[in-house]
C-alpha cells in the first residue's frame, strides 16, 4: 500500500513537472506550440511572389539566457526541398541556404539591417558560425538536420533580453519550389531538448496556412513601451478568411487582409494597458471553398516605424481576452 | 367556547382592518390664552424670538405714562415677553425707539440674522399729523434690535403717504419680504405683496394675485420656513370675520389657500399666525374674548421640519461590455441573459428589472467569423437593493373629492420593528396606519409626510424616519 502511494506520488510529481516544464520551454520549437503553424516557407529565388513569399528569404533569431552555460544546437526539420511537405513547382530544383550567425551585428536592436525587413538590407550581419545549402536530399527529408554545437557566448549579447542572440538566415538560392521547414533549439543534437528560458523571434513571418477550415494559426507580437498604434502589413493572403487581433483588452479586432500577390495594411490602436505584453494575431481561414497550400507573409511596425518582433513563445504568455462588464444605474429606458 | 373565540377573532379582525385602511383623525390643535394678555387692551401680532415673543399692544406704556393719538385712539407699541419658566411668563417690557411715544408701532418681524427687524409705523411726521382730522398712513421701517431698543430706524422706499404698507414678514432665507398693503392695483381691500432683496435693496412690490388675495381684506402675512405662507382674510368661506389661511408656491403658482381648522379659527377675528419650525406650537391673535388677545396653540399634528424627499427606486440599469464598446465594428455578437428571464443583444444594453433582488447576468459571445458561441464568457451578480427609507405608495395626481389610497407597504428599513405609520397629508389632517385613505377637498399641491417610528429598542431608543412626497390634486 505504501509502495503504491509512493509510486503514485512520483508519477503525479513527474506529470506536474512535465506540464510546467513544457509550458516554460516551448519557445524552442519554431513555429511554437501556441502558434499552431505547420511550417515556415522559403521559396527558391526563381519562384513567383504570388506563391506567397515576397523576398525568398527568412530571418529568425534565437535567444539564449545569459545564465545558460551549456552548448546547444539548432535543428532544422525537413531542410531539403523534395519528398514530403515541400511545395513543388514543376520539378524539384531548389537549393536553400541555411546559415547560423553569432557575434556582433546579429542583435537586431543594435543592427537594424539584421532584421532583413526590406530589400537591400544586409540581413547577414554578424559572424557566420556555420551553414549548409540543402537541395533535394532524401536523407534529410522529413528528418532533422542539426547545426552546432554552439557556445551561448558566441551569440550577440542583448542587455534588453539579458540573452545571447543567434540568427538563422534561410535563403532560396536557386530554383522555384517552396521549402517548408521548422526549427528546434535543443540541448541535444539527436533529440529535441529545450533550452530553459530560450525563445525565438522574427520580424517578418513567412509561413504556410493550414489546409483545413477549423485550425487557427496564431502569431504573438510583443508590444514594447511607447507604442501607440501599429501598422499591420500582410502579403498574398488570397482573401482567405480573417485576421483577428486579440489581447486582454481586445476580444478580436478585425485586421485588413490581402489578396493574391499584393500587400494590404491597416492600423490597430494600442491600449496603454497592452504595453509590455503580447498580442494574439489569429488567422482564421474562410469557411467556404478551401484555399490549399496558402503561404503568407506578415509584418508589424509601430507608429515610429519600428518593427515588432513575433515570439514563438509569447512574452507574458498567450493573451486571453478578459471581458469587463460594467453595470450602472440609469434613467434611460429601453 | 368556540363561539366566544370566533367572536374575539371577529372583533380583532375588524379593529385591524380599521387600523390598516381607514385614516384615524386625531384632534388637531389645542389653544390657550396667554397669561400676559391684558383684559382691557389689545395684544396682537406675536413674533417668536429666542427667549419668548415680541408682540404689539395698545396697553399703557407704564403706570404713569400713556399716550393716545390725536383722534383719541390709543397708540400701539411693541413689547417683548420673556418666559419665566416652561409655563409662565415675565411681565412684558416695551421695545423703545425714537417713535415709541409718537406713533403707532408694530407689528414687527425679525430677519434671519436675529438682529435686523422690520416693523410697521406711521409715515407722516410733520405738523399736519397733529390735526385731529388727519389720518396717517402705515409704512414699513427697518431697524436693528439692540436689547429692548430699536435703533438705526429708516423707512423702506415703497412707503407712501397715499396708502398703507404694513405687517412685514421676512422669509427664512432673507430674500423675500411679505407684507400687506392697500396700494392701488390690488384685488380689493388690502392685499398680500412681496418684494425681493436684490442688489442690497428691496425691489418693487409684487401682488400675490387673485390666487391668494381676495376682494376683502388680506393681511398679516407670515412666511414659515417650510414655505407655507400664512395670512389672514375676511373672504367668504371662512368660519367668520378674519380667519387664518395658508398657501404654498408649487410649480411657480400659489395654491388655493387652505383654511386652518377650529379652534385656531373661530367665528371672531383670528389673525397674525406664527409657528415654530415644526409647526407644532405657535401663536395667533383673536378677539374671541372681547379684546384682541394672543393665544398659544399646540398641534397634535406631527409635521417634520426636516423630512427626506422620497427617492423613487430605480431598477433600470445599463450593462456594458466595456472593451467591446471601444470599437465600432467587431465581428462578435453579445447576447445577454439578464437573469430575470429576459435576454438582450448588443455590446451595451439598457434593461429595467421588475424590482429588487439578485440577478445573475450572463454574457454569451458569438464569434461571427467562426460561428463559435462562448457561453457564459462573463457573469455578473447584480444585486438591486431598494433605497432604505419609508416608502409612500400613492399616485402623483388625484382629483378633489375623490378617494386616494396611501400605502407604506413598500417601506424598506431592514431591522426596524415599525410600530407606527403616521401620515401628514399637508392640509392639517393626519392618519395612522400602514395603508390609509384620504379625500382632499380642494385642488392644490399637497406635501405628504410619512413618519415611521419603531417599537422601543433595548435602551429605550425609538428610531424614526420621515419621507415626503408631493401630490397634485386637480379640480
Amino acid at each position: 500500500m505504501k509502495l503504491n502511494k509512493t509510486i503514485y506520488t512520483l508519477i503525479f510529481s513527474a506529470f506536474i513537472l512535465g506540464i510546467n516544464g513544457g509550458m516554460k520551454l516551448t519557445g524552442q520549437a519554431v513555429p511554437g506550440k501556441d502558434e499552431n503553424i505547420t511550417f515556415l516557407v522559403t521559396f527558391g529565388k526563381q519562384g513567383e511572389t504570388s506563391w506567397g513569399d515576397d523576398d525568398f528569404y527568412q530571418v529568425f533569431f534565437f535567444s539564449i539566457p545569459r545564465d545558460f552555460k551549456e552548448q546547444f544546437y539548432i535543428r532544422v526539420f525537413d531542410p531539403d526541398t523534395g519528398g514530403e511537405h515541400d511545395e513543388i513547382q514543376g520539378e524539384f530544383n531548389t537549393r536553400t541556404f541555411f546559415g547560423v550567425y553569432g557575434g556582433k551585428g546579429v542583435n537586431p536592436d543594435v543592427n537594424e539591417d539584421s532584421k532583413g525587413l526590406y530589400n537591400g538590407m544586409n540581413y547577414k550581419g554578424g559572424t557566420l558560425l556555420t551553414s549548409r545549402v540543402f537541395g533535394g536530399e532524401a536523407r534529410f527529408d522529413n528528418r532533422y538536420f542539426t547545426f552546432g554545437p554552439f557556445n551561448p557566448t558566441a551569440g550577440d549579447y542583448s542587455s534588453k533580453w539579458n540573452s545571447y542572440i543567434f540568427k538563422v538566415v534561410v535563403e532560396g538560392v536557386t530554383g522555384d519550389d517552396g521549402n517548408l521547414y521548422r526549427f528546434f533549439m535543443s540541448r541535444d543534437p539527436e533529440n529535441n531538448l529545450p533550452v530553459e528560458g530560450g525563445n525565438a523571434f522574427t520580424y517578418e513571418y513567412t509561413f504556410r496556412m493550414w489546409n483545413d477550415f477549423k485550425s487557427v494559426a496564431h502569431i504573438y507580437p510583443f508590444v514594447d513601451t511607447g507604442v501607440i498604434w501599429i501598422r499591420q502589413r500582410n502579403f498574398d493572403w488570397d482573401g482567405d478568411g480573417n485576421i483577428l487581433v486579440v489581447s486582454r483588452y481586445k476580444q478580436g479586432i478585425e485586421a485588413a487582409i490581402s489578396n493574391e500577390n499584393d500587400w494590404m495594411e491597416g492600423r490597430i490602436s494600442i491600449d496603454p494597458d497592452e504595453i509590455g505584453s503580447s498580442l494574439d494575431f489569429q488567422f482564421h481561414k474562410a469557411q467556404r471553398e478551401l484555399v490549399k497550400n496558402n503561404n503568407v507573409v506578415v509584418t508589424l511596425e509601430s507608429q515610429r516605424g519600428d518593427a515588432l518582433p513575433f515570439f514563438s513563445s509569447p512574452i507574458g504568455g498567450v493573451p486571453v481576452y478578459i471581458p469587463k462588464i460594467s453595470v450602472t444605474k440609469t434613467n434611460k429606458t429601453k | 367556547m368556540l363561539n366566544r373565540l370566533r367572536y374575539i377573532f371577529f372583533i380583532v379582525a375588524i379593529v385591524l382592518a380599521i387600523n390598516s385602511v381607514l385614516a384615524q383623525q386625531p384632534s388637531v390643535y389645542t389653544v390657550t390664552r396667554m397669561s400676559f394678555n391684558d383684559g382691557i387692551f389689545s395684544e396682537i401680532s406675536p413674533v417668536i424670538v429666542k427667549d419668548g415673543i415680541i408682540f404689539c399692544s395698545d396697553r399703557r406704556f407704564s403706570a404713569v405714562r400713556d399716550r393716545k393719538s390725536f383722534d383719541g385712539n390709543r397708540l400701539y407699541n411693541i413689547y417683548m415677553a420673556v418666559r419665566k419658566d416652561t409655563s409662565d411668563w415675565k411681565k412684558p417690557v416695551p421695545v423703545k425707539s425714537e417713535r415709541s411715544m409718537l406713533f403707532n408701532n408694530g407689528p414687527m418681524c425679525v430677519a434671519p440674522d436675529g438682529k435686523s427687524v422690520y416693523f410697521t409705523s406711521e409715515v407722516e411726521t410733520g405738523p399736519a399729523t397733529r390735526k385731529r382730522t388727519f389720518r396717517n398712513h402705515s409704512g414699513i421701517f427697518a431697524g436693528e434690535l439692540s436689547g429692548t431698543e430699536l435703533i438705526s430706524i429708516r423707512q423702506l422706499p415703497f412707503n407712501s403717504s397715499r396708502y398703507n404698507v404694513a405687517q412685514p414678514s421676512v422669509s427664512s432665507d432673507g430674500k423675500y419680504l411679505f407684507f400687506s398693503s392697500d396700494m392701488p392695483g390690488g384685488q380689493g381691500g388690502s392685499d398680500i405683496y412681496y418684494c425681493e432683496f436684490i442688489n442690497n435693496q428691496w425691489g418693487t412690490p409684487v401682488n400675490l394675485g387673485s390666487a391668494v388675495n381676495s376682494r376683502g381684506a388680506d393681511n398679516y402675512p407670515y412666511m414659515h420656513p417650510t414655505g407655507r405662507l400664512y395670512f389672514s382674510s375676511n373672504r367668504d368661506g371662512g368660519l367668520g370675520q378674519m380667519d387664518v389661511y395658508y398657501t404654498m408656491m408649487s410649480s411657480g403658482k400659489w395654491d388655493e389657500p387652505v383654511l386652518l381648522p377650529e379652534p385656531i379659527n373661530s367665528s371672531s377675528d383670528d389673525f397674525a399666525f406664527v409657528a415654530d419650525d415644526n409647526l407644532q406650537t405657535g401663536y395667533f391673535s383673536s378677539n374671541r374674548r372681547r379684546s384682541d388677545d394672543i393665544y398659544l396653540f399646540a398641534s397634535t399634528i406631527i409635521r417634520k421640519a426636516e423630512c427626506d424627499t422620497l427617492i423613487e427606486n430605480s431598477y433600470c440599469y445599463e450593462l456594458i461590455e466595456e472593451n467591446a464598446i471601444k470599437f465600432d465594428t467587431m465581428p462578435f455578437r453579445y447576447e445577454w441573459d439578464l437573469g430575470d428571464g429576459n435576454r438582450g443583444a448588443g455590446s451595451s444594453i439598457v434593461h429595467c428589472y421588475p424590482g429588487a433582488g439578485i440577478y445573475l447576468v450572463k454574457l454569451d459571445v458569438v464569434n461571427l467569423i467562426t460561428g463559435e458561441i462562448l457561453y457564459n464568457e462573463k457573469t455578473y451578480n447584480l444585486e438591486i437593493i431598494d433605497v432604505e427609507q419609508p416608502y409612500i405608495s400613492a399616485p402623483d395626481m388625484g382629483n378633489a373629492g375623490q378617494n386616494v389610497r396611501f400605502s407604506a407597504d413598500s417601506t424598506n428599513l431592514p431591522g426596524w420593528k415599525i410600530e407606527r405609520y403616521y401620515w401628514n397629508f399637508g392640509d392639517e389632517t393626519v392618519a395612522i396606519g400602514k395603508e390609509v385613505d384620504k379625500t382632499f377637498l380642494k385642488p392644490g399641491t399637497y406635501n405628504i409626510q410619512l413618519i415611521v417610528t419603531t417599537e422601543p429598542e433595548p435602551g429605550g431608543v425609538v428610531r424614526e424616519a420621515c419621507v415626503n412626497k408631493n401630490i397634485v390634486i386637480n379640480r
